[in-house]
């Protein structure tokens, strides 16, 4: 069964690399002089601790894990980061309950950026910092972030990063797991210290350029101001994020291939270009439907179309306008946005392009089928066969995730919420997007929500970031069954 | 260092997984999609689903930085265009696996050189040569060489007449001690002895020798009395059978019993008169025994099918027999067969791996190549300079428990050593250790 002592093993060196990072914000909160420095040091003591325990119970485990070890270990190893990285939060009580602290910690890690804060300006910098961080590190995956720093996986790091990326089977531009991930995170942090660069440049203070840079890079949402983007007023700094949030939403590898020069690939990538597509659809019809019905120039309706739609196609979730007072035609717009999501391979979330290649040609060879029954029909995408079980996987994907939403909206509304909210913060969660729609739209938090709708929106956001599968595969009776 | 390896078969998928266990590059490549889709998950290695034939498709991979190439599809003219395009696309060192004996011979070697080819393995082959050798001294359970032979590790199974029986190793001699017990195996157990353990019956002793020793080993452990084989019989008339009965020393009889008749035919083609063959089922013992198997020394069993070969050798075991050998190709039952007294398992992947495995030596000599057998692994360490284990004399550098130095080859010439040895760089050392313990090894050569 269970890899018990190995599952304990690992989780314990994870809160150890936690521990890490607490202490790192705790210099941050040490330089501004804050009030903030006794809670990362108490929850970095509190976390070591745990993780020390943990370590020592796994004393003699057995180093070999199946593949269900993998699926047990990333899950648990998300809620724990969660549970831990709650306690900052929590003990310098500028979050006052636990649910809050563990919503917004897993709404960071997840890369959701949904907030219950309703006065971010008051926090110390510190925890904003921690905030930013927690999307930083969650927005390429906990596991693959491990990966490419400590080799404690092992042999094992192969199976646990399957279970962490558990979607579409992804190219590897590497034979070796720890060497791949090292290139990705490179680009990862190359294309944050430029952001960080371009946003110093447009005026913004490093402080707020790091945290902004973090949030938009792993397409996180979190603004260290209650306003987003918008408190800047700043064309130029709105341009620059869209185009980061826009890149960011692009499969990595792929960014890999542009880097060492292999644009063939780039350019005739066919998930890109349903992106691409995409994207430019939604900015143009929002841009003339702004223009037409606001007092918008076409200037400020095509920016503030184009940051919108990105930032909700990529789940990042920042805002630049409240689109809950545009039309309702444009915030559907939106909402198909953030269902779609950006490209596999990616930091962000959604059901992802690729699928959505998949799904609409074999959609099309469903039809070509009726008039050819004969006909064999295989779905092709960038020149290369799908094989059947990528096909199911696919399908099945997409009818889970259609049942989750109604399910989750039926059971928020049982919770009290309104219908408009209800689809809304179970879409925007799901989709690791952020803001939602009516009253949790980007112009508020999402505070005034029942205590149990934040825990479960809290569930949703975990199923989303890895992918349904992985944590559903828990819930089924077989997964536990010894066989 | 980058491997490229050809063809997902049995051979192909066993060196994958065993090279990145070992933290080397490999990218395994093959037109079969389905054969690759399951190891890339559980593996930590690229797959990329092409033509081993197909030029894009080995620039593709980066066949240009490759430090080798080997091919091991189930075709060998394949693996042969395969590793001449790699050769010429820039990959260092290209390996292919053949079928064909005539393209072993020596004289053919430069010709395969000037195509591109620069190493041949013939697994079946190298199985026959396998079987000969434990025929030839039917007392050693297992035999390897390092170094050309410098330094032999040689796997022997203690007898009752065995003068080291229930000795404290410590009291078996100093110095001198022509042998250095590196492992034992007592029934499922692999120990690394220290000084105070003992042999003990029917244990399986490793030990590191030179060849002048060998004589001596039998002696001690009792195997003096061990008949020598001069009658063979063969179960079942593969490949492997022909190239064993081509290949046995000329005092050696051997019987081939294989039950279809073509096939029979086919060998009395190939084979010369000094070898009988029989038509029948190898399985049933009313014929083994009419054809002598009383009067005969070893039983091999080299059948497509590992149950098969492994339950025959044990009813011959029963019936008196006192070698028996089994083709073994099912990996996971090879553990089971060494532990129900099947004196010599062969497996036709784990020797073409191994065989694979030295010739990487030559590739790149800064790194470490291990055997895995039992429960323990082999390594060869090439000693660099100024490394922790020439600081030391090998009592004092502090090894770890379940870790033996075997011996180690200077200057071309195979070394014992003893706790007063003193490793210099350049040294070639053969290190003994248990599962898993092998990273705490590498510390000391690094």
């Amino acid at each position: 069964m269970i890899n018990t002592k190995m599952t304990y093993r690992i989780l314990g060196l994870l809160l150890l690399l936690e521990t890490a990072m607490l202490l790192c914000c705790g210099c941050i909160s040490c330089i501004y002089q804050e009030n903030d420095l006794h809670s990362f040091l108490i929850s970095s003591l509190i976390t070591l601790i745990v993780g020390f325990l943990l370590l020592i119970f796994s004393k003699g485990a057995e180093k070999q894990l199946s593949r269900r070890d993998g699926y047990v270990i990333v899950s648990f190893a998300w809620i724990a980061f969660s549970v831990f990285g709650a306690l900052p939060y929590y003990i310098s009580r500028y979050i006052p309950t636990y649910t809050d602290a563990f919503f917004e910690t897993m709404s960071g890690f997840t890369s959701t950026g949904a907030s219950i804060l309703d006065n971010i300006e008051s926090m110390p910098h510190g925890i904003l910092f921690w905030r930013a961080m927690t999307q930083w590190i969650g927005g390429l995956g906990i596991v693959f972030f491990t990966i490419a720093v400590l080799p404690i996986f092992g042999m094992n790091g192969i199976r646990m990063f399957a279970a962490e990326a558990s979607g579409i089977p992804q190219e590897k531009i590497h034979p070796r797991i720890g060497v791949t991930a090292k290139w990705i995170w490179s680009i990862y942090i190359g294309l944050t210290g430029l952001l960080v660069l371009l946003l110093r440049f447009g005026g913004m203070n490093l402080f707020d350029s790091i945290c902004h840079a973090f949030a938009t890079t792993s397409t996180g949402g979190f603004s260290t101001k209650q306003m987003s983007i918008a408190y800047y007023h700043s064309p130029y700094i709105e341009y620059v994020i869209s185009i980061f949030m826009f890149i960011s939403g692009i499969n990595f590898t792929l960014l890999l291939r542009v880097i060492t020069g292999r644009f063939n690939k780039f350019s005739h990538d066919s998930e890109l270009k349903w992106y691409f597509l995409s994207v430019s659809f939604f900015t143009l019809l929002i841009a003339i439907v702004l223009y037409q019905t606001t007092t918008m120039g076409i200037e400020e309706s095509f920016r503030k179309s184009l940051f919108q739609v990105v930032s909700l196609h990529t789940s990042t979730g920042f805002g630049s306008a409240d689109y809950m007072l545009w039309v309702p035609l444009t915030w559907s717009c939106l909402t198909i946005a953030m269902i779609i999501g950006a490209c596999a391979g990616s930091t962000s979330g959604g059901i992802k392009c690729i699928r959505l290649v998949i799904l609409s040609k074999i959609t099309k060879n469903e039809f070509k089928h009726i008039l050819h029954p004969n006909a064999v029909l295989p779905v092709r995408v960038n020149n290369q066969v799908i094989v059947p079980s990528i096909r199911f996987t696919v399908l099945a994907f997409a009818f889970i995730y259609g049942i989750i939403v109604i399910v989750s909206s039926l059971i928020m509304m049982g919770f009290g919420v309104n219908y408009l909210e209800a689809v809304g913060t179970v879409i925007s969660s799901i989709g690791n997007v952020g803001p939602g729609l009516g009253l949790y739209g980007p112009a508020h938090s999402w505070s005034t929500l029942p205590i149990a709708a934040k825990w479960f929106l809290s569930f949703l956001m975990l199923l989303g970031r890895l992918e349904l599968f992985t944590v559903l595969l828990l819930f089924s009776r077989n997964f536990w069954k010894k066989s | 260092m980058k491997i490229i390896i050809a063809g997902a078969g049995n051979v192909g998928t066993h060196l994958a997984k065993l090279l990145s266990n070992e933290k080397q590059d490999i990218i395994l490549i093959d037109d079969d999609e389905e054969k690759l889709s399951t190891l890339s998950e559980n593996f930590d290695l690229l797959t990329v689903p092409i033509s081993p034939t197909s030029i894009i498709g080995l620039k593709d991979v980066g066949i240009k930085e490759a430090d080798l190439f080997i091919a091991v599809t189930p075709d060998e003219s394949r693996n042969i265009t395969a590793c001449i395009l790699a050769n010429n696309l820039g990959a260092k060192k290209t390996v292919a696996r053949i079928d064909n004996f005539e393209y072993l011979l020596p004289k053919n070697k430069e010709f395969f050189q000037k195509l591109g080819v620069n190493s041949l393995i013939y697994p079946e082959m190298l199985a026959a040569k396998e079987i000969v050798d434990s025929l030839h001294i039917s007392w050693v359970h297992q035999w390897w060489e390092f170094c050309n032979g410098e330094l032999i590790l040689i796997g022997v199974k203690i007898l009752d007449s065995a003068e080291i029986l229930n000795i404290p190793l410590h009291q078996l001699g100093g110095q001198d001690t022509p042998y250095r017990i590196v492992a034992i195996k007592r029934k499922d157990e692999t120990i690394i002895p220290w000084g105070d353990d003992s042999v003990q019956l029917k244990d399986i002793v490793y030990f590191t020798t030179t060849r002048k020793y060998i004589q001596y080993i039998r002696k001690i452990t009792g195997n003096e009395d061990y008949a020598d084989v001069r009658n063979v019989m063969i179960m079942g008339g593969s490949r492997i059978a022909i190239r064993t009965s081509q290949n046995v020393p000329d005092y050696m009889q051997v019987k081939i019993i294989e039950s279809n008749t073509n096939r029979c035919n086919h060998l009395t083609e190939v084979l010369n008169d000094k070898n009988l063959i029989i038509n029948g089922d190898g399985r049933d013992m009313e014929l083994l025994m009419q054809e002598g198997l009383k009067n005969t020394e070893a039983f091999v069993a080299l059948t497509g099918n590992s149950e098969t070969n492994i339950l025959s050798c044990l009813a011959a075991k029963q019936m008196g027999v006192n070698k028996v050998i089994a083709e073994v190709e099912n990996i996971d039952y090879i553990h089971m067969a060494e532990s129900l007294e099947i004196d010599t398992v062969i497996n036709k992947k784990m020797i073409a791996a191994s065989h694979i495995y030295q010739m990487m030596l030559d590739v790149d000599i800064s790194n470490v190549k291990s055997l895995t057998f039992a429960n323990a692994e082999v390594a060869e360490f090439i000693v660099k300079e100024e490394t922790k284990v020439t600081k030391h004399k090998i009592k004092d550098l502090g090894l770890p428990k379940g870790a033996n130095i075997g011996g180690m080859v200077r200057n071309g010439k195979g070394i014992l050593v003893t706790g007063d040895t003193q490793i210099q760089a350049n040294d070639h050392v053969i290190v003994f250790c248990l599962d898993m313990m092998i990273k705490k090894i590498e510390k000391f050569f690094s």
